[in-house]
């Protein structure tokens, strides 16, 4: 509506949609594994399992004191560390004493967005560690210096001539484009980096209290490798990723397999709580789980959110998202991409500050449909609309555009008074009149509404409209049939 | 540095809970309350012939389906061909020696293999508990063996349990995993996978691990073999019919209500799993 | 049908913009012989106002709205996603105010989708309609995720005679209106509702149809930019087709 709009989420925006190559990944990406989620919870035979996880997802929160108390009492029963991070700098500054205490010299990343939420990489750089992604997504998007674009699957925005290029000028393997051949470069130059680093630095899927083990997930196997080679794993979870039995934890993992790629389990499914028993030739030395608030806790206070903390970062809200499905990752300007990063983005990092997260939706409401967990998303970014229209003191916002709300009030004005109203429209179809097209249509409109006609027709106001219609023909109508009426209600 | 206290503090405020008193387990046992699995015992205990039969094929299906290759073994001995004929078939991806590497477990040790590589130039090692060289020795091997305690159906899925002599590495570092499984050992799904995980209470790590190790990050095109094994091969060893009726019938005569004797039959089932293994080995 | 008596309650677009499908609607009551009555003080529902967060203003809405309707027996709109307001996001707006919240729910139980109306309340398939023609249906999202409207739309068409229905890809992706969403995020909305105006194509049909004007006239405005020749109505007009023309 003014130029402030003209943000990075719309230029990121347009570079994406002139991206045939993104268009292209993204339309496969949604039709296969968005449309593909829908259809598995059509025909998922326990329908009652979205329901019961979404309730022990909830109830976890709910109780979050406890369980988080008992899982770090297990963990450290079996000999893990647990540290309790109340921001990010809090966690990079502990991930680091570790790495120094230990004289590490060289760590390997499984894919972790809570490790990019608190950016662990240049702190770590900067203390002369090298750092090493070993998701293959993720470690070409490491190589190229660019960020990822989708949660789950992080390098869609490249096809295999990029990385081909890519590996040729990093790795020095013959040009190629086909991606067994790339996958085989990666294998190679990753499987050295994976058995040689010092510290492995993961996420964590899904934490048990009862058990004090965290599942992680994975396809490729380099979760399993940066958590079974190097002498020391590092898990970083983000406080709300915990059940607290085994089979709260059984159930939403078989959630989140399904939700991210339609699979009754990922390749990999691991369970790690604690340094490597004597005797074990293999697995950490040390074992410490970072467990993060970083923000959490303002969602958790605020029940109108809270249920954004029940996700469990499956990626199918991206994958069915048609604004996602256009604009891609990137634009998101966050770690987080696509409705669940237009909720919790703003939550975390600021309202005004990704108020364009917020309102660059249509609240068409597939999000919601495909979640597994059924979260929500178009009810939460219709609440975080309302903090921006009027400001809000609590999740400290100010009143994002003054001018929309002008508009607004006006409009709440016009509609309070139906003869106000009607002259309203009557005086709209006299202004309108000099951009009536050819075909009947408006091709140019000035002023608020504009963006309407970059791209688009416009029908103008009709010649007579609806009330006036009625006021002619069939308003009269009814004056002359009180005795049908009164007929009909004989009949009663 | 630990930051326990003020953390929960915070947490403990966002819910609204009054300041100073601590929540524990025993203020809400519902919490962690377990739901009764006597229900899925018994559908595993009570589990016909016939059932397993097919559960075999379900498995098979989805193994086909993941990228691993299902060997049926009638015997231990056949299950020892079929190793052999793999390791003879492939080449070591990342060096020119052919070392392969064995889990220290009773039904790998009655195959013998070294026997049969003896006059090829084949190592074989095995990873006892205690040597400090195993990880070299697993890192220079081009094949992994293992013996999977779970394995499910519905999602062709093994469960390895990290214990001393079975390390981790075995069934991820090599490039092909072979993993030797009997058909007692195969469960319906995961649920009951679960059911059972939980009687065996593994202390130390353990792993599901469904199909070779794959990754479809460039371009969507679905390549095996990211990080851990291109090639997966599990040989499953079919139990012979007439030693499992009694056993089903004998179970069924158990009265259902007796929630104890059931919910300790599993751990029975997985010590008695050694003892069938030497039996066999001894047949063989 | 005598004996029926139906509200009219007519989406502001639909009044100012796109008469025509509140007439059709009008045309195929009288042909039903269901009463019909339109409360002229009517304006809008305050949709726009609750999407876009003004929520204070949408309220002033709501309760104009509540307190127009609340009397009428059946209330019948031309447009999902306006009873979609009412039904779903009028409790919302008064989930504090116990005294509005039980007017708002009783409105809102009463207020009805013209097509779920037809089919759901009246149990009606065939209305006698006839039109000649290839016609596709798009899916509004609030009309088939948020009311669940997916089948009665399409068992009204398929029993127009004449009429060869023929199922577009992706028939329920949004078509990327989402009311200011369109004038703030312009290339954004334009790239969705090109990729719905590729699969219109794709179908074949002559006519696309669907059950709500804001979607209707995203897709129409965009048609008539790139000069295509698919021609888009109200799912109203169809029926209100008969052998002579529109009656
Ligand atoms: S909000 Fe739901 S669909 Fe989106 S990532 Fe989280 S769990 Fe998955």
């Amino acid at each position: 509506m003014s130029k402030k709009i003209e943000s990075a989420y719309i230029e990121g925006a347009k570079k994406a949609i002139a991206s045939p190559t993104l268009q292209k990944s993204l339309d496969n990406i949604q039709d296969r594994f968005g449309k593909g989620a829908m259809q598995l919870w059509k025909e998922l035979e326990d329908q009652g399992m979205r329901d019961r996880v979404k309730e022990s997802r909830m109830r976890t929160l709910a109780h979050l004191d406890i369980i988080l108390m008992e899982l770090a009492q297990k963990v450290r029963k079996r000999g893990g560390k647990v540290f309790f991070a109340r921001t990010a700098e809090e966690a990079v500054a502990y991930t680091l004493e570790v790495a120094q205490k230990n004289q590490v010299k060289s760590v390997v990343k499984g894919k972790s967005m809570t490790s990019m939420e608190i950016d662990i990489d240049p702190a770590l750089e900067k203390a002369g560690i090298e750092v090493v992604e070993t998701d293959l997504g993720e470690y070409i998007i490491q190589l190229a210096g660019d960020t990822p674009s989708h949660i789950i699957a992080p390098c869609i925005h490249m096809d295999r001539h990029d990385i081909g290029k890519l590996f040729t000028d990093k790795l020095g393997i013959e040009p190629t484009t086909d991606p067994p051949e790339l996958t085989m470069a990666a294998r190679k130059a990753l499987r050295e980096k994976l058995l040689s680093a010092d510290m492995g630095i993961t996420g964590c899927n899904l934490a048990c209290a009862e058990t004090g083990q965290i599942a992680l997930v994975s396809n490729e196997g380099n979760i399993r490798m940066s958590t079974t080679m190097p002498r020391i794993h590092l898990a970083l979870m983000g406080m709300e990723r915990v059940t607290a039995t085994t089979d709260e934890q059984r159930e939403t993992l078989q959630l989140l397999t399904r939700g991210a790629a339609l699979q009754k389990l990922s390749t990999y499914v691991s369970f790690n709580g604690g340094p490597k028993k004597e005797g074990d030739p293999d697995g950490p030395e040390e074992f410490h789980l970072v467990i993060i608030d970083n923000g959490r806790s303002k969602i958790l206070a605020d029940l109108e959110f809270r249920e954004s903390l029940a996700c469990i970062r499956c990626g199918a809200c991206l994958n069915i998202c048609p604004v996602y499905g256009k604009i891609g990752g990137h634009a998101y300007n966050s770690t987080y991409p696509g409705p669940i990063g237009a909720v919790i983005t703003p939550l975390l990092d600021g309202v005004n500050k990704h108020a364009d997260l917020c309102k660059g939706e249509t609240l068409c409401g597939a999000c919601l449909d495909v979640c597994p967990v059924k979260n929500d998303l178009p009810r939460m970014l219709s609440a975080l609309r309302y903090k921006l229209a009027y400001g809000d003191n609590r999740w400290n916002v100010r009143q994002h555009n003054v001018k929309e709300a002008y508009v607004y009030a006006a409009w709440q004005k016009a509609i309070s008074h139906s003869s106000a109203y009607r002259r309203m429209i009557k005086t709209a179809r006299l202004l309108q009149k000099p951009f009536i097209g050819k075909n009947n249509m408006i091709k140019k409109m000035a002023g608020l509404a504009s963006g309407w006609t970059d791209d688009r027709d416009l029908p103008p106001i009709a010649q007579r409209t609806f009330s006036e219609i009625w006021d002619e023909k069939y308003a009269k109508r009814q004056q002359q049939t009180p005795a049908i009426k009164e007929e009909t209600n004989n009949e009663k | 540095m630990r930051n326990d206290l003020p953390f929960l503090d915070n947490i403990r405020k966002a819910l609204n809970l009054p300041q100073g008193q601590e929540r524990t387990k025993l203020t809400v046992p519902t919490l962690f309350e377990k739901p009764d699995k006597s229900a899925t015992r018994r559908r595993i205990e009570r589990r016909t012939y016939q059932e397993k039969q097919d559960l075999i094929n379900i498995f098979s299906e989805n193994c086909t389906n993941l990228g691993t290759k299902l060997h049926i073994a009638g015997s231990l001995k056949e299950a020892e061909d079929i190793t052999v004929e793999i390791v003879r078939s492939r080449q070591p991806e990342f060096s020119y020696n052919r070392h392969i590497v064995l889990h220290d477990h009773p039904d790998i040790a009655a195959m013998q293999l070294w026997k049969r590589f003896n006059r090829e130039s084949v190592t074989v090692h095995t990873t006892f508990s205690g040597d400090h060289e195993t990880t070299e020795k697993t890192i220079a091997s081009y094949i992994g063996i293992t013996v999977p305690s779970i394995s499910i159906a519905e999602s062709g899925t093994l469960v390895q349990i990290t214990s001393a002599g079975c390390p981790r590495s075995t069934s991820l570092v090599p490039s092909i995993h072979i993993a030797l499984i009997r058909s007692e050992t195969l469960v319906a799904d995961l649920k009951e996978a679960c059911c059972l995980l939980e009687d065996l209470k593994p202390e130390d790590s353990y792993v599901f691990i469904s199909g070779p190790s794959k990754t479809a990050d460039i371009e969507a095109h679905l390549v095996h073999g990211a990080h851990g094994p291109k090639e997966v091969h599990i040989i499953l060893l079919k139990e012979e019919p007439q030693q499992l009726e009694p056993q089903a019938i004998q179970v069924e005569s158990e009265s259902p209500s007796e929630e104890k004797t059931e919910s300790e039959t599993p751990p029975e089932q997985a010590c008695t799993l050694d003892d069938q293994a030497e039996e066999t080995a001894e047949k063989s | 049908m005598a004996g029926k008596k139906v509200s009219l309650f007519v989406q502001c677009l639909v009044d100012s913009m796109f008469p025509q499908a509140a007439e059709a609607m009008v045309s195929i009551f009288q042909r039903l012989q269901i009463d019909f009555d339109y409360p002229t003080q009517q304006t809008c529902c305050g949709q726009p106002a609750f999407n876009s967060g003004y929520r204070k203003d949408a309220t002033v809405a709501a309760r104009r709205f509540i307190e127009i309707f609340e009397n009428e027996a059946v209330i019948v709109c031309p447009s999902g996603s306006c009873v979609h307001m009412v039904r779903h996001h009028y409790p919302e707006l008064f989930a504090d105010d116990p005294e509005m919240l039980a007017r708002a729910k009783t409105v809102g139980s009463k207020t009805f989708e013209f097509t779920q109306y037809l089919v759901d309340e009246l149990n009606l398939s065939n209305i006698g309609a006839e039109f000649p023609g290839k016609v596709t249906y798009h899916d509004s999202c609030h009309l088939s995720r948020g009311l669940q409207i997916n089948s009665q739309p399409r068992t009204l068409l398929r029993h127009i005679k004449g009429l060869e229905f023929i199922e577009m890809k992706d028939s329920d992706t949004c078509c990327g209106f989402g009311g200011t969403f369109a004038i703030n995020y312009p290339d954004i909305s334009t790239a969705m509702v090109d990729e719905k105006i590729e699969n219109i194509l794709a179908s074949g049909a002559e006519v696309v149809t669907g059950c709500d004007i804001s979607c209707l006239m995203n897709i129409q405005g965009r048609l008539s930019r790139r000069e295509e020749n698919v021609k888009v109505m109200h799912i109203a007009e169809l029926l209100a087709s008969t052998a002579g023309g529109q009656s």
